[in-house]
């Protein structure tokens, strides 16, 4: 008797787990699906799958200030076609269990004509599939990932692959640094492993020689022991193909090894953060970006100043793409029309678009931008400064 | 049947176990008796092949069987009770009593061949899976097997067939012990302190299906404290003390030896001499208390 | 040569820090302290608070750190462990690991995820050895764990409530009965050891200059190692370790490369685990120890649920996507039903055999991976895929925990934990096979029948077909004599043994059923997601497979899918909650732990 009343309360408690579960989720749909339902009449949607919590909300919060900026410009300026443009972001955490899903909201809604996102490339890549096979457009603002437009031709990107910076990078350090004898470190990740690949093999057709590539694990803190090995192979420069946490950590122990030699760093470490972390060991690097605020184009003056005005700080390189995304959109739908399919057309037909990041451009055959621009930069005075031509 | 020579075991330099000799024929019930500490569940250890001996062997039927693993040992039909009784909580009686059964049910589904154990336990995984239709008859003959082992106990166990063993009193964890053991169908049967914890009544009754069990044949190596089931069920009794042979014989022998007495008033009463000049008997009964 | 050895010292002296707290922790509550890494990790930000925000020079910042993680020690004694001081070391385990969940996505919250910059102005005098330096903060470092060992070691031995913790660590009943107030004593021990890992995070932090909410885990697991290699319990052994450990891994950087240092220190683990289970240091165990509450499971059986609601649920899973059209949920539960699948692969491991495995998630990346190798370079149709990635992990996660089943309880969830961050550093670092750390793109969507699944309706179809499949054979194993002889082990080793349950045979065959489910499992996500990369399979996920199977019920089959479904519907559901998944994922299993040992499914 007691048993069973016990294996009743079992049940019990099990039934109102899972009924509360039903009913979070119908409460969190509603919400969600709110959003589009305050928009103005007849207005067009952007779907956004990104990161809101987690890890990397920070970069979720700064894409949301890119568009917000683009967004008031379009607006302002009479939207599309007479129509507001809209986005509805969807928070995935860049967690490759959820954007799937995400995806199937988005292509679900006949509302949405484009998607831009996700963050990292194990989460855009999950979901890219399913914009492929049902003809919705996803345009990678961040996404590096060689493979990530190969999915097929409705998977895009306005983010410079690594075949574009790593040469880049290489011509800084080899042409205009005058380095020949080469270490090179990097993060063990789809991204370090491709970038330093593509820049040994561009730093070499230049003439320098590699005398070391090592890997090393995203939770690598004790650098000594592979400092000491490029010590040892006596380079005339170190280039780090590292994130800003990890590229402060190895400059601070440069001197445990007393490594001495200049140090050449990819686009990532180029954040106030680096300077933060790394202190007065990072004085003297190198870098190259594809935004810095102080950059003279005219483009970038205007979004420098338009951006500061809207939120009172400097926007960095994610805020740009952002921006740079949502305006792309806006000009494949006012050139081509409010269709899926002919957002896409638009970008295929080689279609001109304005960009900060780079300037006119077009699409290539690679379905990413062609003709990034690069500037050099060097640590000076705790500041990022342009590199004197 | 269990031939023992010269069994020693040392527990970091200590020797528990000390060149014990014993031998149990067929059908036989022999008693070890002795003080705490004396090494007779280390002996029971031993011969169950929980532990490796350091020196000495144990034979079954001729064959040796110290240093073989305790399932090997238990699938040539050695199976044993423990001293602080240990069924599987969670399972219930009847599971219990199954899984005594194990060693058979094995020994029947096991084959040879080129995967040796690694191809038994795929076809094991397999056929648990499909549980094809023999499986099924084999496993309701070992319900029914397992059903009438239980019935030895009266109505003590059956009526509590599927419930969970934590669940039952003390004593009748002990006699559900006893029944798994018992499924095993063993050829020597291992008991240590089967009565431990339980009251006269109970202890009448293991004493009764302990009798039964004689009569069916069964060859038993006890390890008791009390004295009056020592006397009453046993062919033969060994005393151990610190970790040695002391006394051996019939229980009238044994009983009557004067080494005995002293090994455990010596040791039990180290401060009162004056007490040893009671009788074994008495030794006996203030042990069993 | 010498310089690496340096180097090996230099680092070695930071894992020596770490590595005496667990160990002393283990000597006295006899349990591997998992939130001892959490510890250190706040030690760091409250000695960041103290010299960046407070301006405290260096010795008051360090006494304010160890008074507040001593505190913090004394919690989380009294949170995670007195109430479990009865449970059984594998529920210990769990509450341990429960607490640095919450204190790792609390510290999150609280000082936001990004890496702060912690600068002071130790002296940067150094001292040239070799062809490198060493500097002032090194030498601190070798003096604060130097000292501490040595104040331990003349507190064990010389104080009296040095004894009383000596006495409890061997024995609680008896301490308890000798008089000595036992719950004083393990108050104390984590106080202490809250301390020194307190201090040891503050070091380490000024050491690397920066603090972050995620360097407990792998400091942690670095402690972990050193103090196992070490004999666990043995503080000189303990640093010896760390030393070892620093060692070994600066000249494998030396020679392999940095991307093999956590490869080179599990190997080193297992193997030292396999030579001398009792560590390098320690006595090699002669006598079976003997469990008296040697159960995982708290005793009591699981509810079953009535055949008729399983069944009208089942027509009504498989019927929702013909009338309930809604892509998004479909995926939702879809990957619901994958979990589902993992988790019922975890519980017949660690519910029914009653062997807890904390690397469940190798078992997924091996699978995803064979199958993403399988269809994309040889061309396997997906069927074909399926079964041979399966049968290929379970062959191998056989072959790789064999050895560690000699290893019981708390060493064997040590020695899964291990395996687990091996296979993913594995595959990061065969490229040829596993294109490394770039991952398997363009995967092929799942082919059956000539008909490829791609809309949501057809995966949710899909995955749901595996979960009944999957769930009914573990159900019909479960119940079989084998499911019997999986429940003996857990019940009782020696006994188990007894009565003719060859071991490491059973055990063997548990891992298998379980690494084979679970490769399923992981087919599916390969082929769901189209790309894998190492990073798909993270410990997190093992852990988060481990509170699904908790929260469901150890040994119930339904129960673990219920679980995959509240820990997979809940945050999708609730955004509040994802962003404090982890904190809530800690809090639930502590609650559980406490209130329901045996998951929402099972009865007292």
């Amino acid at each position: 008797m007691g048993r069973s009343a016990d294996s009743r309360k079992g049940l019990v408690t099990v039934a109102a787990v899972v009924l509360m579960a039903l009913l979070a989720g119908c409460g969190g749909t509603r919400s969600f699906d709110n959003s589009p339902d305050q928009s103005a009449e007849g207005a067009i949607l952007i779907g956004v799958s990104g990161p809101l919590t987690g890890d990397n909300a920070e970069y979720g919060k700064i894409w949301k200030q890119g568009f917000d900026l683009a967004l008031k410009e379009i607006n302002g300026n009479g939207g599309i076609h007479g129509r507001p443009l809209q986005y509805v972001f969807q928070d995935t955490q860049s967690d490759p269990k959820q954007t799937p899903a995400v995806a199937q909201r988005f292509v679900a809604n006949p509302q949405i004509v484009a998607v831009m996102g996700d963050f990292s490339s194990p989460a855009s890549m999950a979901a890219s599939p399913i914009y492929q096979r049902a003809g919705l457009l996803q345009l990678g603002i961040t996404n590096s990932h060689p493979d990530f437009t190969k999915t097929g031709d409705y998977i895009w990107s306005n983010s410079v692959s690594q075949a574009d910076e790593a040469p880049a990078l290489a011509a800084l350090t080899v042409e205009r640094l005058g380095k020949k004898r080469l270490a090179v470190l990097h993060m063990n990740t789809d991204w370090g492993k491709t970038t330093a690949d593509l820049l040994v093999q561009s730093a070499r057709e230049k003439g320098a020689e590699v005398l070391l590539q090592e890997g090393y694990l995203l939770t690598e803190k004790d650098f000594r022991p592979v400092l000491t090995k490029v010590r040892d192979a006596a380079p005339d420069a170190l280039v780090l193909i590292s994130y800003y946490n990890d590229g402060a950590l190895i400059v601070q122990q440069l001197d445990a090894v007393a490594l001495t030699v200049p140090v050449v760093a990819v686009s990532s470490v180029y954040s106030p953060q680096f300077i933060n972390l790394g202190g007065k060991a990072v004085e003297g690097i190198y870098t190259i970006t594809r935004f810095h605020p102080d950059d003279p184009r005219p483009e970038v003056r205007a979004f420098v100043k338009a951006y500061r005005e809207a939120y009172g700080t400097d926007p960095d390189t994610f805020a740009a793409a952002a921006y740079d995304g949502m305006k792309i959109i806006a000009q494949a739908l006012a050139a081509g029309g409010v269709d899926r399919k002919a957002v896409r057309d638009a970008l295929a037909s080689g279609l001109e678009v304005e960009t900060v990041l780079y300037g006119r451009s077009r699409f290539g055959p690679d379905r990413r931008l062609q003709n990034p621009r690069f500037v050099a930069l060097v640590v000076r005075n705790g500041r990022f400064e342009l590199l004197a031509p | 049947m269990l031939t023992v020579t010269g069994l020693t075991k040392r527990f970091g330099g200590i020797e528990v176990v000390r060149g014990v000799s014993l031998t149990v024929r067929e059908g036989e019930t022999v008693s070890i008796i002795g003080p705490n500490g004396a090494g007779k569940t280390t002996l029971f250890h031993l011969i169950a092949g929980a532990e490796r001996p350091d020196a000495g062997e144990i034979r079954l039927n001729g064959e040796r069987i110290d240093g073989l693993p305790a399932h090997q040992v238990a699938a040539r039909g050695v199976a044993r009770t423990f001293q602080n009784g240990r069924v599987f909580g969670s399972l219930t009686v009847l599971e219990n009593v199954l899984l005594g059964a194990h060693a058979r049910l094995q020994a029947e589904m096991n084959r040879p061949g080129v995967l040796g154990d690694v191809g038994n336990a795929i076809r094991e995984t397999v056929q648990a899976v499909l549980q094809p239709r023999a499986l099924r008859r084999r496993e309701a003959e070992l319900i029914e097997e397992a059903k009438e082992i239980l019935s030895l106990f009266g109505d003590r166990l059956l009526p509590r067939l599927h419930q969970p063993a934590y669940s039952l009193s003390y004593a009748n964890r002990r006699r559900t012990e006893l029944a798994r053991a018992l499924a095993l169908r063993p050829r020597l049967l291992l008991l240590d302190e089967p009565t431990a914890g339980m009251n006269p009544t109970e202890t009448a009754e293991m004493l009764e299906v302990i009798r039964l069990l004689q009569q069916r044949g069964q060859t038993i190596l006890l390890i008791e404290h009390k004295l009056e089931l020592v006397m009453a069920a046993s062919h033969r009794v060994y005393a151990l003390d610190a970790g040695q042979v002391l006394v051996s014989g019939t229980p009238e022998e044994v009983r009557r030896d004067p080494r005995l007495v002293e090994a455990y008033v010596g040791k039990a009463r180290p401060q009162a001499p004056g007490e040893a000049a009671l009788g074994a008997q008495g030794a006996f009964g203030a042990l069993a208390q | 040569m010498i310089d690496q050895l340096v180097n090996g010292l230099v680092v070695g002296n930071l894992y020596s820090l770490v590595a005496v707290g667990i160990t002393q922790i283990y000597g006295v509550a006899n349990v591997v302290n998992f939130a001892h890494g959490s510890i250190y990790m706040m030690g760091a930000y409250i000695g960041w608070i103290a010299v960046t925000q407070l301006h405290l020079p260096l010795l008051p910042a360090l006494l304010v750190t160890a008074a507040v993680t001593a505190l913090l020690g004394m919690v989380v004694e009294w949170v995670a462990v007195r109430p479990f001081s009865r449970s059984g070391r594998t529920v210990l385990l769990l509450s341990t690991i429960a607490v640095a969940m919450v204190l790792d996505q609390g510290a999150q919250i609280l000082f936001g995820p990004e890496t702060k910059p912690f600068h002071s102005d130790v002296s940067a005098w150094r001292l040239p050895v070799g062809g490198g330096s060493i500097g002032v903060l090194d030498f601190l470092i070798l003096a604060v764990g130097g000292g501490t060992a040595l104040l331990l070691h003349l507190f064990l031995s010389r104080t009296r409530i040095g004894w009383a913790v000596r006495a409890t660590a061997q024995d609680r009943d008896a301490a308890l009965q000798m008089g000595v107030d036992v719950d004083r004593v393990s108050r104390i021990s984590f106080a202490m050891a809250g301390a020194l890992a307190g201090v040891s995070g503050f070091l380490v932090g000024l050491y690397y200059r920066s603090v972050h909410p995620t360097m407990g885990f792998a400091a942690g697991l670095k402690g972990f190692t050193a103090a196992l290699l070490g004999s666990l319990g043995n503080i000189p052994g303990a640093i010896g370790g760390a030393y070892l450990l620093g060692i070994v891994e600066s000249l494998g950087v030396a020679w392999l490369g940095s991307s093999y240092r956590d490869l080179i220190a599990i190997g080193l683990l297992i193997g030292v685990l396999l030579l001398r289970p009792g560590g390098l240091f320690g006595p090699v165990r002669t006598l079976l120890p003997e469990p008296t509450v040697g159960t995982f499971i708290v005793a009591g059986r699981t509810v079953s649920v009535p055949r008729p609601v399983l069944y009208t649920a089942v027509v009504a899973a498989l019927l929702l996507p013909l009338v309930w059209d809604h892509p998004y949920w479909l995926q939702v539960l879809a990957i619901t039903w994958v979990f589902g699948l993992v988790a019922i692969s975890l519980n017949l491991l660690a519910g029914t055999a009653g062997q807890v495995s904390i690397g469940h998630a190798g078992f997924l990346a091996l699978g995803a991976y064979a199958s993403a190798i399988l269809t994309t370079r040889l061309q396997v149709p997906f069927g074909l895929s399926l079964l041979l990635s399966a049968a290929i992990t379970a062959a191998l996660g056989v072959l790789l925990c064999y050895p560690a089943l000699r290893l019981r309880g708390q060493y064997l969830a040590i020695a899964t934990m291990a395996l687990g961050q091996a296979i993913t550093l594995v595959a990061l670092n065969w490229t040829g096979l596993t294109q490394g750390p770039k991952g398997i793109s363009n995967i092929a969507p799942p082919t059956l029948l000539g008909y490829q699944v791609t809309t949501a309706a057809g995966f949710y179809w899909l995955s749901l077909g595996a979960l009944l499949a999957g769930g009914w054979c573990i159900h019909r194993i479960s119940q079989s004599h084998l499911g019997r002889a999986f429940r003996a082990i857990r019940e009782g080793e020696v006994a188990a043994r007894a009565y003719g349950i060859h071991l490491e045979r059973y055990k063997s065959t548990a891992f298998g059923i379980s690494a084979f489910f679970a490769a399923v499992a992981g087919v599916l996500l390969a082929h769901l997601y189209t790309y894998i990369a190492p990073d798909t399979f993270t410990h997190a996920l093992s852990i988060q497979i481990l509170t699904m199977v908790v929260l469901g019920g150890l040994d119930s089959v339904v129960g673990a899918v219920l679980g995959a479904a509240a820990l997979i519907l809940l945050p999708e559901s609730v955004r509040f909650l994802a962003e404090y998944r982890f904190l809530m994922y800690g809090l639930l299993l502590l609650v559980l732990l406490r209130f329901r040992p045996r998951g929402l499914l099972g009865a007292q």
